[in-house]
């Protein structure tokens, strides 16, 4: 009897230090090492961001920037430039592409609509705004251009002309983008004093839009020398304009009153507005251009069709013949009095 | 047409006139650097030689047609 109890006993006491073998194993195994980590204590980049926002030391030269070993935002930069950007600028521009093209193969040509007014022109723009205009839109088309080399240029030219040609073009548009700029920036003043007072919004302006400028339906909501459309794209071209100087003459007088992290921001806001401004513009050209009949005469000789003008700008066409008698509208091969 | 013809000309004068501009208040880099202590040498000169060619066939190379393609300024 006492043998039993004994191996009973015995047999309960392995039993339970089993049991507690099996719940104390895993905890054992988690738990950690007591090896000492040399480096535990010794200064990571985690540590040194914690204390500033930059990693930089002591240098002797002259140019103090180079103390910079580590910006962290140049970073963040690299990727929206090298990442973001060029995907962002596609989508603008070709789909401001895609966009004029649905329009065009749905809507086709705004056509010059005829009555007896036809064949007798109007002075639209004199010479003075036609030179700002080509001044300010040549050098546009170059400095859009070769600010799109910037983005697209090593993507997509340089595979096709190869490195040799690729580096002697994106110099040579490298050149003109800074130098053309101060023509450019020069139209956008031009500009801003010649047409600022024909460019208030108003009422009519209203009027315009709800009518939907005329693109949908045949009807002509009235306007005045310029339409909303046109007020748009002035204040577009004035504002993205003054923004693109802004921020060019930033770039070309590095770190003069910014410093680095200005420096990146500045190239971020320019190359934004560059990309939406040059889709914007496709859309101008496309109207000025193929779009619609009789448009481009505004710009090319300056001299409309009254026709035209009077189904587009009725209101600005009555100010001009309530001027005087006569008018400064011409007969067909009269010479204006510009 | 005469409008656009004396824009066009007008935009590369004044680019022209821009360049001359900002030629005299722009320096290189290594002239701007340059100090009584630290001399950086005009581009082409230094660290790899005037005629370097780009064609280092391994870290011992000669650049070709240099001699002096070891020396640095």
């Amino acid at each position: 009897m006492r043998l039993g109890t004994t191996i009973s006993r015995t047999f309960v006491a392995m039993m339970a230090l089993v049991a507690v073998a099996a719940i104390d194993a895993p905890a054992r195994a988690q738990a950690p090492t007591t090896a000492p980590n040399p480096t535990a204590d010794s200064v990571n980049e985690d540590l040194l961001f914690k204390q500033d926002p930059k990693i930089h030391g002591r240098i002797s030269i002259p140019d103090q920037k180079a103390a910079n070993l580590i910006q962290p935002q140049g970073r963040e930069w690299r990727l929206f430039h090298e990442g973001w950007m060029p995907w962002i600028g596609a989508a603008a521009i070709l789909g401001m592409i895609a966009a004029l093209a649905l329009f065009f193969f749905t809507r086709g040509r705004i056509k010059l609509e005829h009555s007896e007014e036809s064949g007798r022109k109007i002075l639209r723009f004199n010479g003075f705004e036609r030179f700002t205009h080509w001044m300010t839109a040549s050098c546009f088309v170059i400095l859009a251009l070769s600010g799109l080399n910037y983005i697209f240029g090593k993507r997509l030219l340089m595979p096709i002309i190869g490195p040799e040609a690729f580096a002697t073009l994106a110099q040579w548009a490298k050149y003109s983008h800074v130098y053309l700029a101060w023509p450019f920036m020069l139209g956008i003043v031009f500009m801003f004093a010649v047409w600022l007072r024909d460019n208030i919004p108003n009422r009519i302006d209203w009027q315009w839009i709800k009518a939907g400028g005329g693109f949908i339906g045949k009807a002509h909501p009235h306007a005045e020398r310029f339409n909303a459309g046109q007020k748009v794209v002035f204040w577009m071209v004035t504002g993205f304009g003054t923004a693109m100087g802004i921020t060019g003459l930033m770039m070309l007088f590095p770190f003069y009153a910014t410093d680095i992290n200005g420096m990146q921001v500045m190239q971020g806001i320019h190359s934004l507005i560059g990309v939406v401004f040059i889709a914007a513009i496709l859309a101008h050209i496309y109207i000025g251009s193929l779009g619609m009949e009789g448009a481009y005469d505004a710009m090319g000789s300056g001299k409309v069709d009254l026709a035209w003008a009077r189904s587009h700008h009725d209101l600005w066409v009555e100010k001009e013949q309530a001027k005087t008698a006569s008018g400064p509208q011409l007969r067909p091969h009269q010479a204006p009095a510009e | 047409m005469k409008a656009f013809v004396v824009a066009v000309i007008c935009a590369v004068a004044l680019g022209i006139a821009a360049s001359y501009v900002l030629a005299t208040s722009q320096r290189f880099a290594w002239q701007a650097f340059s100090t009584t202590s630290t001399r950086v040498s005009q581009p082409g000169t230094n660290l790899v030689g005037p005629r370097w060619t780009g064609d280092v066939k391994g870290p011992h190379d000669e650049v070709a047609g240099d001699p002096q393609s070891g020396k640095r300024s």
